[in-house]
């Protein structure tokens, strides 16, 4: 069973290529963040509300990133937030992203490559090799954002965290995303902590272009 | 802690909620709502008067009750939130997807 760290990574690559889709460093770092949280929460490990995320249950789920969040989670003395939590979680990104990726290639769903450019600087390419888990979660979310049906809450979480990245774009064109934003911007209130995730990114964006804005004068 | 108080009005299941509805919780109303649902009846309401706090396992629970609902050819209704938990519904955007009313009453009406 994939987690939704597995199915957004497989969402943030381009499938020939293997490589990843343009996707600033900071976001990805907080969608994986909310993708890990949510993994929890839908484990029943953690639970949300706007004021604090708690821990119900300290018992592993079988995922090592996971599993060492959620433990140091449970062993922080301070209450926080569900955006504290995706702030601090973020800086492990790069781990949670191999561990995942590493998960994939085992499943036979991408195969890893490593390339020479320049003759000295390598990159690690996953191209797809079984595209059906990714044609699964794309069905997912047409057939919840193309439709009025209530959306099951897996699928609320994936759209939250796919339109924080922008990823949506590779699913379906500009035409249809301008048809569709007002059912986008209705589902993705819905989990708490894909808002708080957005809001990160949100504001990290007002950043950089308060910064810009600064420079230019 | 969480009480859950269940009546029939025509077609009209009332599931009354008390206290808080979080992950502890959730899955205790998750099942209520299944055998409702399971037995044939798919027009649910919840009246919250009674319910003092919603976290987010207790949303998702709202929306897979809903989901189940409507699957079945029925609707999930919600009435009578209290002040802090029409907040967190109404800031979730949960009253775009779940038709809430203000009392039990006008949410009876609006299903007749």
């Amino acid at each position: 069973m994939l987690t939704f760290v597995d199915e957004i990574l497989l969402l943030m690559l381009d499938d020939e290529k293997g490589s990843f889709l343009p996707i600033r460093e900071s976001t990805m770092g907080y969608v994986l963040a909310g993708a890990v949280l949510m993994d929890l929460a839908f484990a029943n490990r953690i639970d949300t509300d706007p004021n604090q995320l708690m821990v119900l249950d300290k018992t592993p789920i079988g995922h090592s990133p996971h599993d060492r969040i959620l433990e140091n989670i449970a062993a922080s003395d301070e209450t926080r937030d569900a955006k504290a939590w995706i702030e601090t979680i973020s800086r492990e990104a790069p781990e949670i992203r191999e561990q995942s990726l590493s998960g994939l290639v085992d499943n036979g769903i991408l195969e890893s490559q490593e390339e020479k450019f320049l003759w000295v600087f390598r990159a690690r390419r996953y191209p797809t090799i079984d595209g059906r888990a990714e044609r699964e979660v794309k069905l997912r979310i047409t057939g919840v954002l193309l439709s009025d049906e209530t959306p099951d809450p897996k699928d609320v979480a994936l759209i939250c965290l796919a339109d924080a990245c922008n990823i949506l774009r590779d699913v379906f064109s500009d035409r249809e995303i301008s048809r569709i934003r007002p059912r986008i911007d209705q589902i993705r209130k819905l989990d708490l902590i894909g808002r708080e995730v957005s809001g990160a990114i949100q504001e990290i964006e007002q950043a950089i272009m308060a910064a810009m804005t600064h420079a230019h004068h | 802690m969480m009480n859950i108080g269940e009546e029939k009005l025509d077609s009209v299941v009332i599931v009354a909620i008390e206290g808080r509805v979080d992950g502890t919780t959730a899955p205790e109303l998750e099942n209520r709502i299944s055998e409702i649902v399971n037995r044939g009846d798919a027009h649910v309401l919840f009246d919250c008067a009674g319910m003092t706090y919603v976290s987010s396992a207790g949303l998702r629970i709202f929306l897979t009750s809903a989901r189940k609902c409507q699957q079945n050819g029925g609707k999930l209704m919600i009435c009578a939130l209290q002040p802090d938990c029409k907040s967190v519904i109404e800031t979730s955007g949960f009253h775009t997807v779940i038709d809430c009313h203000d009392t039990r009453e006008a949410a009876l009406a609006a299903a007749s």
